[in-house]
């Protein structure tokens, strides 16, 4: 199963293999291993942060469980892309429903960003769950575990996973550069961690964009988070604060057709501008009545049909407050 | 019976009723087109019966044009525009002083997917041609005409005030001997709505066999329905008064609610200059979009009236300032959707590649991991064949990446960065 091309990217290419090289996390490894040597686990749910460790720790398991003999028992699927969740709900059907192969006791079956589920489909996700338990163990893997029905809840095992702590990520970020021949300097790694809060793949990108630029310094590592943010999301909040709601909304369709973000993405994004940004004479007066908005209108993104129009709405308010903050 | 129609058309420009302005346009674009200095083509467009094809007949015959009439929502459509394509418009006329007009009217019937290559055809014409060629239709935004819209000089016709229709049918009674009540005649004209073609039909048919006609006579007339135009629609809609009004604008159109639902977006902030009148106007139109978006996830059409009426009578109700005279806009979002088309796909394939590898959804990779692929490349260009390997990708999939140069296969030219977002 284990593709043999030589990963691009770090992320992928110094991805733990085995349980015992994760970092942090030492209780749900120990008990993860656990499981490992009984050859026995209950449905799991692993929640936490990106990029702490949880999908990798499902594959790890898997990995440990099958001794290698993964092909048929292990199936990986992605709960948030939008080939529809009845072809996932399928696809997860038969596998689960057939027997697993080899000596092994059951298939595992992982589902990613399953807090992007209905919570219709994880309804019929928990029967599913429920008839093939003898044949199939679920992994659940999300972000935010209160958004997983309360049934799922309390059929699995729950693992949080904490945000990393940043020593033992430069250490794995110092582990990498002299594997891969990096030069760096100290506050090229501290910037990273600032940077990256605790998100392994995160940090690790940062890394390694850094070291295309030749060097893995303070000035670098903020030039490549520079550039890697869009910068749409601020220049259309902007335009929207000066009036300029028209060009606003053309960078709006910037992003989320061009670029591709969704609805969704493009207002995580904006929340985060609004809150932090210092470009802009916004009172927080006027940045707590724009997250009103905000929480608005990200019910009626996911509630509506098109995001460009719920996303105008938000955009036409921000052109209002920005109007009357200047006058 | 002869069709007051015909007994009562007009022999000259001049003697055509409404539309002057028009009129003389076309007039005034045709002598111009023969001195070689204006745009190939003419697009008259507005509403049935206010006299577009009437012009172009009426100057063909008083200035002994020889007239090559097309009818382009014809079935046989395609075939003759071919066969036309092939030689009038290009030939040379050889008979001392014979002079041509190509008309190919209703071109907004021709459907792109059934009659494959009219369009093409149609544009060919308007380039090779010699002589004046003048195109008609009622709706000239109609997304497929966008390509030959380009190549013409746009004359917009009007609805028929109703007062001009009154006078004219008045005219025609006078000339028939029927007594007639002024009443009736203001009914008949406002039943028409602006279209003169079918005041003229409805009199004679309401008149026929009789020397006299009442309002009583007139009322039971039913309306037409009309086709509105999404111009018209727009206008209608926010100018209206009462709830009603706006609301029974979806009634007039053909239009479907998800495509007015764009052009209302699109033209709401022309219309609504005033920045609280806009946020009014989006929060009703958000709100309908709510109720679309129940709709097509529970399949409760129930739900269709209410959001209807958030996007009409919402959004037009309630505002401070009068909306503002513009020209309406052409949804740029579905131009940007059918323009991006292939970079998008590109786009898409990058992202499946980089979802499978690393394991997470298209979704996360376009926000986790696709910058910084960017940065990389274009920190470090040399990595990108190793990247490609890697995902498997192809040069195109590169270059949506940010790499400058081919593989030095073509090391001067310069690639166009367009679709770096």
């Amino acid at each position: 199963m284990i593709s043999m091309a030589l990963e691009a990217l770090w992320t992928e290419k110094y991805r733990p293999r085995k349980l015992d090289e994760m970092i942090n996390q030492k209780e749900i490894v120990e008990r993860l291993k656990q499981f490992a040597k009984t050859k026995a686990m209950p449905h799991c749910l692993f929640t936490g942060p990106p990029g702490t460790g949880k999908t990798t720790a499902a594959l790890c398991l898997a990995n440990e469980i099958f001794e290698g003999e993964l092909a048929g028992n292990f199936l990986e699927l992605n709960a948030s892309d939008e080939r529809g969740i009845n072809v996932v709900r399928e696809d997860i059907k038969n596998f689960a429903r057939t027997i697993s192969i080899g000596k092994v006791p059951f298939k595992i079956l992982v589902l990613d960003e399953a807090d992007n589920m209905t919570s219709d489909a994880q309804q019929a996700l928990r029967r599913t769950m429920e008839r093939y338990s003898e044949t199939c163990r679920f992994i659940l893997i999300c972000n935010y575990s209160s958004k997983i029905i309360e049934p799922i809840q309390s059929r699995t095992a729950i693992f949080r996973f904490q945000p990393l702590n940043p020593e033992d990520v430069i250490k794995y970020l110092k582990y990498i550069c002299s594997r891969e021949n990096v030069d760096y300097s100290e506050d090229g790694l501290n910037a990273i961690i600032e940077v990256s809060e605790g998100d392994m793949r995160k940090a690790i990108n940062i890394l390694q964009a850094a070291a295309a630029t030749g060097f893995v310094n303070e000035k670098s590592v903020y030039r490549v988070v520079g550039k890697a943010e869009p910068k749409e999301v601020l220049e259309m909040i902007k335009l929207a604060w000066n009036g300029k709601f028209i060009e606003a909304r053309s960078k709006l369709r910037e992003l989320l057709i061009n670029y591709g973000l969704s609805g969704v993405d493009v207002l995580r994004q904006l929340h985060r501008e609004i809150m932090k940004t210092s470009s802009l004479p916004i009172t927080e007066e006027d940045k707590v009545k724009i997250a009103d908005i905000i929480g608005e209108v990200s019910y009626r993104v996911v509630e509506g049909a098109d995001d460009e129009i719920q996303l105008s709405y938000l955009l036409a308010n921000i052109a209002l407050l920005g109007s009357k903050s200047q006058r | 019976m002869l069709l007051w129609l015909q007994k009562y058309r007009p022999r000259t420009i001049s003697e055509i009723v409404g539309n002057t302005n028009a009129v003389n346009q076309f007039a005034d674009w045709i002598s111009k087109r023969l001195k070689n200095d204006v745009k190939k083509a003419a697009l008259l467009y507005g509403p049935p019966g206010v006299g577009k094809s009437l012009t172009v007949q009426v100057y063909a015959e008083q200035f002994g044009f020889d007239l090559i009439e097309l009818n382009a929502s014809d079935v046989r459509a395609k075939e003759q525009l071919m066969r036309i394509a092939g030689t009038a418009a290009s030939q040379l006329t050889i008979f001392g002083g014979a002079k041509r007009i190509v008309f190919l009217d209703e071109i907004d019937g021709i459907n792109p997917a059934e009659d494959k290559g009219c369009i093409p055809a149609i544009i060919d014409i308007i380039n090779k041609s010699n002589c004046p060629v003048v195109l008609a239709a009622n709706d000239p935004w109609d997304p497929k005409l966008r390509p030959i819209r380009d190549l013409c000089v746009l004359i917009r016709y009007n609805k028929i005030r109703s007062p001009t229709i009154v006078k004219f049918l008045k005219e025609i009674c006078r000339k028939e001997g029927i007594v007639v009540e002024d009443r009736a005649l203001t009914l008949i004209a406002e039943k028409a709505d602006g279209d003169l073609r079918s005041a003229i039909t409805d009199l004679q048919v309401l008149t026929e066999g009789r020397r006299y006609l009442r309002f009583e006579d007139v009322v039971w007339l039913p309306t037409r329905n009309r086709q509105y135009g999404v111009f018209d629609v727009l206008k209608e809609l926010f100018w209206s008064k009462t709830a009603l009004q706006a609301r029974l604008v979806m009634e007039k159109s053909l239009i479907d609610h998800e495509t007015l639902k764009l052009w209302i977006h699109e033209n709401l902030p022309l219309v609504y200059s005033d920045l609280s009148d806009l946020v009014r106007a989006y929060d009703m139109l958000s709100k309908a979009d709510v109720f679309f978006g129940r709709m097509n996830r529970t399949q409760n059409w129930d739900l269709l009236p209410y959001a209807l009426e958030f996007m009409t009578a919402g959004i037009v109700l309630g505002v401070k300032k009068k909306p503002e005279f513009v020209k309406y806009q052409f949804p740029q979002k579905l131009l940007l959707i059918s323009s991006t088309k292939n970079s998008r796909k590109i786009r898409d394939e990058i992202l499946l590649a980089l979802s499978e590898k690393c394991k997470l959804s298209r979704r996360k990779a376009l926000t986790e991991i696709f910058p910084y692929l960017k940065v990389i490349i274009e920190e470090n260009p040399s990595t990108s064949r190793h990247i490609g390997e890697w995902l498997n990708l192809n040069e195109d999939h590169l270059k949506y990446l940010g790499l400058k140069t081919s593989k030095l296969k073509k090391p001067n030219i310069k690639i166009p960065d367009l679709d770096r977002y």
